[in-house]
């Protein structure tokens, strides 16, 4: 398709007259092998016969050449007296000049002809290209890919080079490869114009090259420059215009699909958020209440009370208050978690470590001892937060002891591809239908009766999602539930410290 | 001669409860709402304590540590929140002493005083070379070590480690300090070192290595050898 924009002009110039020396000597043959049988008109006719050959096949300045050249060694060979260039008498004079006129003729119409077969024939692969770039275009999902489709087609279309280009939001262009300045000038002006620049465009005809904007409907996408083109060449650049619109659609159209995906996203958030502020305050009410209650008891019937009732009162102050601590913790590092956009901080640790730190913690709490531990001393060392699986082990077992009367167990093992972390607890066994319920935050399940739970949970599956793990319930047999936490493991353990052991 | 506290936080509930509880322990308490201000009166008159917040409305205080940390060897106790964990790191790197998070009682900030003025004291006679605490006995200068009556046999590596942390005894140690006193200035980053001795070593000093009561894991920071009851 590239090559037949061009015509068969692009052919070596040396062919093409070879071409012409062969038809003419071929007729010229023929002519001499039915010298004697027939007349001299029916010679003619052989020679009109290589001359619509010549019109049909090679351009019409050579069919034109072939034509004269015809009747020229028609003259030569055939017409007497034969072996000169004159010509005897009238008769062959006529002969000769509407043999001319004839030949002539038929050149004219059969290179017209050839001439809108090849404009149909274009046209037609046009169209053809047209419609596979759209419906490439359609299920085109990033503005690279259109980019790519776009100068794909651009290439199969014109021999450039051709320069593809996107604005950015800042306006300035996006092109793969640094753009030379009066491509990127080009580019610019064309879009700061909305039109087409050019050889036949009327603007800036000067330049070899055709500047066309992606242009959907007033927005301009982008630009596209062609290089080394001719001004007559109105059809080949209607169609690049045809193609640079259709890149600008699909370029308008993704952009169109990516604002209308953020702004869902910003009114769910919106929605999440506002759901979460009603319910936190909630939270925060009732521990306060209880503060403020008890502290102004102190404050204004101090003399009134008894030792006992002080004792009673400043011990729900601080565990109130305490509570109300934990609580904006949790709420803290769960904003924290889904808004962040870097990566976690991880670190190589133990998670025997971690659960010993945390387990230190929360004995101040679980005086009884209710929490047994079964951790093997020969764990690998697994890379996470330690900060935020502590965080979200305390919240487990904190719950378990709240919510159960019974043993709690915190237990860890390890599978092939898997660090398995369980805490267990007898309480009242969540049914399987509450089990995924019960981490979303403030979807709080009614099994409690208590406070608080919601969002602990949510922060705990939060965490677990931030380091790729999952965090599971599961009714025990017997009563209770089993929260389990699997943290993946990625096989390889960090090098090198045993061999310190020299120092 | 009463101790003197500077207490550097720019909340006002927080710096009052502070100082009246402090005054009442026998401290002599100043107060500064600022890190400038916090400068002008180390200058002026420096105390034995300071007690600084993070999140001054005048910057994170690590170059207050510095400065400190130059002229003088007085204890630095951080206040920080949960989430300043990176910011208190850096501080304990740079030459505090100790932390507390946010909300503390006040027998825990009590407790953290007496531990940094301990070791100030002593650091100036002599550094701190025994550490016995309920069943563990441990003698810097003899290399022994002895665990519910039994005599331990440590490795070069994890009798460095525990000496590192014997010398500060009842302080947090961060990660970085450990490795850099014990494996060297190139091997700051190599946490998992730390994790697989400290395993070993509670593996030989704890009665129950998965909840140990002598070396305490501070999460996230660095680890501290337990003192007192």
């Amino acid at each position: 398709m590239k090559n037949s924009d061009k015509g068969p002009t692009a052919e070596p110039a040396l062919r093409t007259w070879l071409r012409v020396v062969v038809l003419i000597g071929a007729a010229t043959l023929g002519g001499f092998a039915l010298d004697h049988h027939v007349s001299l008109t029916s010679q003619a006719m052989v020679y009109v016969l290589a001359v619509v050959i010549a019109a049909y096949s090679l351009s019409p300045v050579a069919s034109v050449v072939c034509a004269l050249g015809a009747v020229t060694a028609f003259n030569f060979f055939f017409v007497p007296p034969r072996w000169t260039f004159a010509v005897d008498g009238q008769e062959h004079l006529i002969a000769l000049g509407t043999m001319l006129v004839v030949a002539l003729v038929i050149s004219h119409l059969a290179a017209r002809l050839r001439q809108k077969t090849e404009v149909a024939r274009q046209h037609a692969m046009r169209a053809h290209q047209l419609q596979e770039l759209a419906s490439a275009l359609a299920s085109a999902l990033s503005a690279s890919v259109v980019v790519e489709l776009g100068q794909m087609a651009l290439d199969a279309t014109q021999d450039g080079p051709n320069t593809l280009a996107i604005r950015r939001e800042d306006g300035s262009l996006d092109c793969g490869l640094s753009l030379a300045s009066k491509v990127h000038d080009g580019l610019q002006s064309c879009m700061r114009e909305g039109a087409v620049l050019g050889p036949g465009t009327g603007r800036w005809p000067g330049l070899n090259a055709w500047y066309i904007p992606l242009d959907s409907g007033g927005q301009m996408q982008g630009a596209a420059c062609i290089e080394n083109v001719q001004a007559a060449d109105q059809a080949g650049r209607e169609h690049a215009q045809a193609l640079c619109t259709l890149l600008a659609q699909a370029l308008a159209r993704l952009k169109m699909s990516a604002h209308v995906q953020a702004s869902e996203a910003e009114a769910q958030r919106q929605q999440v958020q506002s759901t979460f502020l009603a319910a936190i305050s909630h939270d925060l009410r009732t521990p306060l209440a209880s503060v403020v209650g008890a502290a102004s008891a102190l404050q204004s019937q101090a003399d009134k009370l008894g030792a006992a009732d002080k004792e009673r009162l400043l011990h729900s102050i601080v565990s109130e208050a305490t509570y109300l601590s934990h609580i904006t913790e949790n709420t803290l590092q769960l904003v924290q978690l889904t808004n962040a956009a870097q990566p976690l901080r991880r670190d190589w640790e133990s998670m025997e470590e971690i659960a010993g730190a945390v387990l230190g913690r929360l004995r101040l709490r679980d005086t009884e001892r209710r929490i047994t531990t079964k951790v093997p001393q020969d764990l690998p060392l697994i890379e996470v937060n330690a900060v935020l699986i502590a965080q979200l082990l305390g919240n487990l077992l904190d719950n378990a002891l709240k919510y159960s009367d019974g043993p709690v167990e915190l237990s860890v093992r390890t599978t092939e591809t898997q660090m398995l972390v369980s805490v267990k607890d007898r309480g009242d066994t969540i049914a399987s239908d509450q089990a995924e319920r019960i981490f979303q935050p403030y979807a709080r399940s009614d099994y409690s009766g208590q406070r608080g739970a919601g969002l602990g949970l949510a922060l705990c599956r939060a965490i677990a999602n931030a380091h790729s793990a999952t965090l599971s319930l599961k009714a025990r047999p017997g009563g209770g539930n089993r929260f389990t936490l699997a943290l993946p493991l990625s096989g390889q353990q960090p090098a090198g410290a045993q061999a310190m052991e020299a120092l | 001669m009463s101790l003197r506290l500077l207490v550097v936080e720019d909340d006002r509930e927080i710096r009052t409860l502070m100082q009246s509880t402090l005054s009442v322990e026998g401290f002599e308490v100043q107060t500064a709402v600022s890190l400038s201000e916090a400068r002008a009166l180390l200058l002026h008159s420096p105390p034995d304590v300071v007690v600084l917040d993070l999140g001054l409305p005048d910057g994170d205080g690590l170059e207050l540590v510095q400065t400190i940390r130059r002229q003088h060897t007085l204890p630095i106790l951080i206040v920080s929140a949960r989430h300043q964990e990176e910011q208190k790191i850096r501080l304990l790197d740079a030459g505090a002493d100790d932390y507390l998070t946010k909300p503390f009682s006040v027998g825990e900030l009590l407790a953290r005083i007496r531990v940094a003025m301990r070791h100030r004291g002593t650091a100036l006679a002599a550094a701190v070379t025994e550490h016995h605490r309920d069943d563990l006995h441990i003698d810097l200068t003899q290399r022994s070590v002895h665990s519910r009556g039994e005599t331990l046999h440590l490795t070069p590596t994890e009798f460095s480690l525990l000496a590192r942390l014997v010398r500060s005894a009842g302080r947090v140690v961060t990660h970085r300090q450990l490795l850099h006193d014990v494996w060297g200035p190139e091997f700051t980053e190599h946490t998992h070192y730390l994790r697989l001795y400290m395993g070993q070593l509670r593996a030989k000093i704890e009665a129950d290595p998965a909840e140990p009561r002598h070396l305490l894991t501070e999460t996230g920071v660095g680890y501290r050898l337990a003192t007192g009851s």
